[in-house]
């Protein structure tokens, strides 16, 4: 499996360097020029061009590209454009942030969504089956910010039992779980909206497999052929598409952080692409190229913990 | 060990009872002394005085900086402006020479030590340099800076500047930096900004705060709030929710009307709706057709019913404009050409241009809804008209930089400047200002009719021919029709009626309320 494992990073050096590439020249051919931003719109030519002097931006596409290419081999991700502030540091600021908000709402997501798919799949074609396939499409189809919002006004105002501002500072597990809990709902509920889908398509096809009806045959009982034999067989498609959908998640946080005002890699991003902040934009890419690297390799090795006939060589 | 007889233990557990519900009343009528503001604004930009040129940037840096002179708190009028660093001044006859007598007791924040003149001079020095400053257009005449004592500043001009007290105050390059701070901080100065004013730089996290404290060592005496979280919140619904759940004590409004309908239904809210307005105001390329036409120029403003605009935009947060130059800055004269609002006039006019069937103009605009809601508007209004308005939208910075190359015909700008004539007919009415010119800044119009008042009356030392010079300029460019003003957006915050700013709010040049040393919660 190690062998495995080094071959999955091996090819990640080779997708950054690819991804790193294509951001670097797509971000210098769009419109909006970063020292105008920076400098605002009463700043003169002759200020704006010193500006452009200054950041290196007057030289060469080239040379900019493989001095900052020179610069990531050594782990320098340079400065902020906007701010000053090392891109590194900024990014190691606001990650925590953003995976706890993931995760969080990862395991909310499961906890109600795999539960519900079963459900759902046992009870096909009742009432249950289809208030369930509703309210999957419901939450499929809510954007992140309207329910982000409707959260804030039932349980900030009406019920204040949770603050408007998800600042992810508490220093008690307690305040940062009462920070956390708005957003990674919101989250959470989108996800489980997914997976709820996912697992009553997984469920349906499993319960109609041969083995289940020889156990139905047996006499076996039916929470015992649901829980020993088709669950775990229903989680190869769950975790394939939970880790497709956590790469998607991490960068689809931003509404959900602006709404809650938490820090997060997704407001980084949005923000450093409206300021043409190129550093912080290459910084950012390093950073989700990993994460999606990460998460994709996590999900393989997953379904050799869930599938003992996969084997990794 | 002697055990505690149940008498003892239940006195004791009264006592204890009793002092805490006295710990209890006398925290419950503590004053707050934590400030909380949220702003519309995603984060932190460049914290240097002499860079930041955005209203979130300035609105934070205005409370940790002075200036030579500063405008009254609470007020925008540049005829308001009153001693701050320097105690006096004297200027000579021919107006070139200043001498600022600065006040001794002036303290940088943190370990900087005592401001003198080589601070002051530093500082002036640094505004003016095109390389350190955002704002080194403003020092043009400014033909040397000296320390003439320890706390003596002599300021010579090369042309007198009648309107130089208002460079200096806490505003763009008037803010004063501390030398040593900037010297020893070097590039990481723009991050932990070190001022002189009533609060001091702290801690920022990114995406969230900049936290100030307030400074002991203040000459005006140290500030009764102890601190001040800048909340950076993007989300207008976010930010009115955390008012209304009072975890925020004082917000940055949307410049709307139904905001302040909403906002004021708060109870224990005050709305402050303050001076500058931003100008909304279109320019109109007149070197290319069919706007080259004088008579189509006037067409696009005989369609504009301004007093629809008002009400679209709303009373109370917006002014009708009648000229170029935003009324209430100095300078200003409502004695200019006024096309009134006339379909009939705007379709002669096209006849007798050549477009009895209409014409077609274009413009490149901003995504930003509150600059676009007003361009549909007016688009629907030149339709009236027979003017085809085509609008292609485009995001904020790529707007900036198209409509600087010169790639819009009619450019939709909005914004508030220095209450100066001055300053807002140099930027976007001289020749000087004209995209893709060296010395370009925002005259989309390529505007040059009144180069020679604009020119005169920045140097004329004669305050009544000041006034005059600057009345004909605004005549000359309303007579040409380089732009036609749609109204004066006022700026709109809102605070608990707890607190007290200690002073009544009618404006601010920096855009946020002052909060001074004075400034106080009463509960």
């Amino acid at each position: 499996m190690s062998g495995f494992v080094l071959k999955r990073l091996g090819f990640a050096v080779i997708t950054l360097i690819a991804v790193l590439t294509i951001v670097f020249f797509i971000v210098r051919i769009l419109p909006g020029d970063p020292a105008m931003v920076i400098l605002g719109d009463q700043a003169s030519q002759q200020s704006i061009d010193l500006l452009r002097k200054r950041l290196g931006l007057d030289r060469p596409m080239i040379v900019q590209y493989f001095d900052f290419m020179s610069g990531v081999a050594i782990g320098d991700w340079g400065v902020s454009m906007v701010s000053g502030r090392p891109v590194i540091s900024e990014v190691l600021k606001v990650l925590p942030a953003t995976l706890e908000l993931t995760f969080a709402a990862l395991i909310l997501g499961a906890v109600i969504g795999v539960p519900l798919g079963v459900w759902a799949a046992i009870s096909r074609n009742t009432i249950v089956d289809y208030l369930l396939r509703l309210a999957s499409l419901l939450g499929l189809s809510s954007p992140a910010f309207v329910s982000a919002v409707l959260l804030l006004f039932a349980f900030a105002i009406y019920l204040p039992w949770f603050p408007v501002i998800s600042s992810g500072r508490g220093t008690s597990l307690g305040a940062r779980m009462n920070d956390l809990a708005l957003p990674a709902i919101n989250l959470g509920l989108i996800m489980a909206a997914y997976i709820t889908r996912v697992a009553r398509s997984a469920m349906l096809e499993v319960l109609g497999q041969d083995y289940v009806r020889t156990a139905k045959a047996k006499g076996i009982s039916f929470f015992a052929i649901i829980v020993r034999h088709c669950l775990r067989n229903t989680m190869i498609p769950v975790v394939t598409v939970v880790g497709l959908y956590l790469g998607i998640l991490i960068g689809n946080s931003v509404l959900t952080e602006i709404v809650f005002n938490r820090p997060g890699l997704g407001r980084l991003i949005v923000g450093a692409l409206f300021q043409r902040d190129y550093t912080m934009l290459q910084g950012m890419m390093v950073i989700y190229t990993l994460l999606v690297v990460v998460v994709n390799l996590l999900t393989d090795l997953t379904y050799g913990l869930i599938d003992p006939r996969i084997k990794y060589s | 060990m002697k055990r505690l007889g149940l008498k003892s233990t239940v006195l004791a557990t009264a006592t204890a009872l009793i002092s805490s519900l006295g710990m209890t009343s006398s925290i419950a009528f503590a004053k707050q002394t934590t400030l909380n503001i949220g702003m519309a604004s995603a984060d932190a930009g460049k914290l240097d005085p002499h860079i930041a040129t955005t209203t979130p940037d300035k609105g934070l840096l205005h409370w940790m900086f002075n200036g030579l002179v500063r405008i009254t708190p609470g007020q925008s009028n540049p005829g308001l402006i009153e001693p701050d660093i320097a105690s006096s001044w004297t200027t000579s006859d021919d107006g070139l020479t200043w001498v600022f007598t600065m006040r001794d007791d002036v303290e940088c924040h943190g370990e900087y030590g005592n401001l003198d003149a080589e601070d002051v001079v530093f500082s002036l020095r640094r505004s003016s340099n095109k390389e350190q400053s955002s704002f080194s257009g403003d020092f043009a005449a400014f033909k040397s800076i000296e320390a003439t004592g320890d706390y003596e500043v002599t300021i010579t001009l090369s042309n007198p500047i009648p309107s130089l007290l208002g460079t200096l105050v806490p505003y763009h390059g008037g803010n004063i930096v501390c030398k040593d701070a900037v010297e020893a901080l070097g590039e990481g100065y723009e991050r932990s900004p070190i001022g002189t004013g009533p609060f001091m730089f702290a801690e920022y996290q990114p995406q969230q705060y900049v936290r100030l404290v307030s400074n002991p060592e203040y000459f005006r005496g140290e500030p009764k709030i102890k601190e001040i979280f800048y909340r950076y919140i993007p989300s207008d619904a976010s930010r009115d929710l955390a008012f209304q759940s009072g975890e925020i004590d004082m917000i940055y409004g949307r410049q709307d009307q139904t905001w302040v309908e909403r906002i004021k239904k708060l109870p224990g809210t005050k709305v402050a709706i303050m001076s500058p307005g931003e100008m909304s105001m279109i320019s109109l390329n007149k070197t290319v057709a069919p706007l080259d036409d004088i008579r189509v120029r006037k067409a696009v403003a005989h369609s504009i019913d301004r007093e629809r605009m008002v009400m679209f935009k709303g009373q109370d947060v917006a002014l009708p404009a009648v000229s170029v130059v935003p009324e209430g800055y100095l300078g200003y004269t409502a004695n200019v050409p006024k096309y009134e609002f006339s379909v009939e006039k705007a379709k002669a006019l096209l006849s007798d241009a050549g477009y009895p069937n209409g014409v077609t103009i274009k413009a490149i605009h901003t995504s930003l809804p509150g600059m676009l809601s007003t361009m549909e508007a007016l688009q629907s209004l030149l339709r009236d008209s027979g003017i085809n308005l085509e609008i292609e939208v485009v995001e904020h910075a790529t707007f900036h930089e198209q409509i600087r190359k010169d790639m819009s015909q009619v450019t939709h700008y909005s914004a508030a400047r220095f209450p100066v004539a001055d300053t807002y007919l140099t930027q976007f009415f001289h020749s000087n200002s004209i995209p893709l010119k060296p010395t370009a800044v925002t005259n989309f119009s390529h505007c040059d009719v009144a180069d020679a008042e604009i020119e005169a009356a920045r140097t004329e030392p004669d305050p009544d021919k000041q006034l005059k010079l600057w009345a004909t300029a605004q005549q000359k460019i309303g007579e040409e029709v380089c732009a036609v003003p749609i109204y004066q957006n006022l700026q709109l915050w809102a605070w608990k009626d707890t607190l007290n700013l200690g002073f009544e709010v009618k404006g601010s040049l920096n855009l946020s309320p002052a909060i001074t040393e004075i400034s106080h919660f009463t509960e």
